[in-house]
């Protein structure tokens, strides 16, 4: 009787503590793709959320020399200045910088350029912590 | 222990339940509504506060973005429900005090402004949350968890072995109950505030109306006409005119009384000289449903182009565009010359289609006015082409906006922002180029 209802007592604030230390706990990395008529990319976010942010760019198809990546909030008319990524190597663009500075969902368009052309890919990202 | 626990189980609450949606036009506690008016030849923001009870106060503030002394606003609340009216006077200021009014029931009521000789009627629905059992499951649950705790401790201090088993165990009752609401209660739907308006629940498989939730319909209502006007009908320089916008439905003819709030006001309007050294941005009054009038000059003659971003209930955000001439002698009157700034441009050359970085000093530090710290207004020379760009956080006495030019050109832009008791306006031009690799 007695180790049950302690049993149940610590079930109930377990439950309670995961559901308010879950909710505030880190949103999940964010990975979306995209393909144009030039170049494809798989884009990464680690953490998706307001301020600082990594956004990772492997291009899966193309060959481009320079990427510079911007965001805007279509639904609140928000947008936010461009920003060039880095090359560490042939394919892959980093860059870092303020892209979001308001949870919702955002648009993030990647200007790709190289011998094939300018090109803007765009994926949906929302921003939830 | 209890207040922390509330707290907590507050928070888990507010997380789970998530963000509430922006109220267009309600009063509610915590989301004052705030509603620039250009009235009495000022820019004021009319602010109401929300109430937590009816009958309960209501309070009344105009917020001054202009330099006034002693302006004083009639205000007059009615509930559309019984025609209940109640009266007072608040007075325009940097820091104003507020008036209160006795709100006596929730639902749908109209605020009259009367400043100068102009009269505005602001439509508003004043809601209160009812009483949730669910959170006094929670609360209760907890609350009966503590208190048994307690007593199971003190009880087993002193040694009742069975009395303190059932008072631990009722304890653990309690606390599951409120962290079953807690997993639960998003599950659940939401009871609407008191004075909500009527919604219809989505039929299943009812063909136009399935998909729709809460009375809405699929792709939102339709769009609203406009048809500008001044009276008189051809002002001359220096006189004293309306501009009169009617708003009427594109599907039913009727008059569209049905604008929320759009960044802070019923409508923006953008009165621009064709040659761009006039320039006005305005809030007009509402004065009959689906009318927006607002009393303007022009000192020079010619032509005037005029932008009406409005948004419609349920529907998207839209510009409705208008022109009128003034009339006079070419020769005499001048707008005042304003001193064009220079923004640092990044690129410094910017190309069309691509985001250019806009960016200037501010004389101060800017003082949110229309729900953002600075405004800017671009318009193509030719006046066919109008945008509406926000600044996005930048901190210190500065402003930076972020903006695509749609395609090569000259632009005629105006940045805004209020700082002290002025709104500052500082004007300059942007030359876009075309982009050859886009192309």
């Amino acid at each position: 009787m007695k180790r049950a209802a302690v049993a149940v007592a610590v079930l109930a604030v377990a439950v309670v503590t995961f559901l308010i230390v879950g909710r505030n706990s880190a949103p999940d990395p964010l990975q979306v793709t995209a393909r144009g008529t030039h170049y494809a990319a798989t884009v990464s976010i680690d953490r998706p959320t307001t301020g600082r942010v990594v956004v990772d760019v492997r291009l899966t198809s193309g060959d481009a020399n320079s990427a510079a990546l911007s965001a805007v909030m279509p639904t609140m008319g928000h947008a936010m200045p461009e920003i060039t990524a880095q090359k560490p190597e042939p394919g892959h663009f980093v860059a870092e910088g303020e892209f979001f500075p308001m949870t919702g969902v955002w648009e993030l368009s990647i200007r790709l350029n190289g011998p094939a052309g300018e090109e803007v890919l765009t994926v949906n990202a929302p921003i939830t912590g | 222990m209890i207040r922390v626990l509330r707290v907590l189980c507050l928070a888990a609450v507010l997380m789970l339940a998530g963000a509430a949606p922006a109220a267009a036009h309600n009063v509610t506690v915590g989301a004052d509504l705030r509603i620039a008016q250009t009235i009495a030849g000022t820019e004021v923001t009319v602010v109401i506060k929300g109430t937590k009870r009816v009958p309960g106060p209501l309070q009344i503030g105009v917020i001054a973005f202009q330099p006034v002394t002693d302006l004083p606003v009639a205000l007059e609340l009615r509930s559309v429900a019984d025609g209940r009216t109640v009266t007072g006077v608040a007075r325009a200021a940097y820091e104003p005090q507020y008036t209160q009014l006795t709100v006596d029931r929730t639902g749908p009521h109209e605020l009259t402004l009367r400043a100068g000789n102009e009269t505005a009627v602001v439509p508003f629905r004043v809601l209160v949350d009812r009483g949730s059992p669910i959170e006094l499951l929670i609360y209760g649950g907890l609350l009966v968890a503590a208190l048994l705790l307690i007593g199971g401790l003190l009880t087993g201090a002193l040694a009742r072995r069975n009395q303190a088993m059932l008072l631990t165990g009722g304890a653990a009752i309690g606390l599951t109950v409120a962290a079953m609401v807690v997993i639960f209660e998003p599950l659940l739907p939401a009871s609407p505030p008191d004075g909500a308006p009527p919604t219809v629940a989505p039929t299943v498989g009812a063909g136009m109306g399935a998909g729709a939730a809460s009375g809405t319909q699929t792709g939102g209502r339709p769009f609203a006409q406009g048809r500008m006007a001044t009276l008189p009908a051809r002002p001359a320089a220096g006189e004293e005119f309306t501009l009169r916008l009617d708003l009427v439905d594109g599907s039913t003819g009727r008059p569209v009384d049905d604008l929320v709030l759009h960044h802070e006001a019923l409508t923006h309007v953008i009165v621009t000289s064709e040659d761009g050294r006039y320039f006005r941005h305005i809030h007009p009054l509402r004065t009959a449903p689906g009318r927006l009038e607002v009393k303007m000059r022009a000192d020079r003659p010619g032509r005037y182009l005029a932008y009406a971003e409005l948004e419609r209930e349920d529907s998207g955000g839209q510009l409705i565009t208008g022109e009128f001439t003034i009339s006079g002698d070419t020769s005499v009157g001048a707008e005042t010359p304003v001193e064009a700034v220079t923004p640092l441009l990044q690129p410094t050359a910017p190309v069309a289609g691509r985001p250019t970085t806009i960016e200037l000093n501010t004389s101060g530090t800017p003082r949110p006015w229309l729900g953002m710290t600075g405004h800017l207004i671009i318009r193509s020379q030719d006046g066919t082409f109008l945008g509406h760009v926000h600044e996005m956080g930048t901190p210190g006495p500065r402003l930076r906006f972020t903006f695509s030019f749609p395609s090569a050109g000259r632009y005629l832009a105006w940045a805004q922002y209020a700082t002290g008791d002025h709104i500052v306006t500082a004007p300059f031009t942007i030359n876009v180029t075309a982009s050859g690799a886009a192309q």
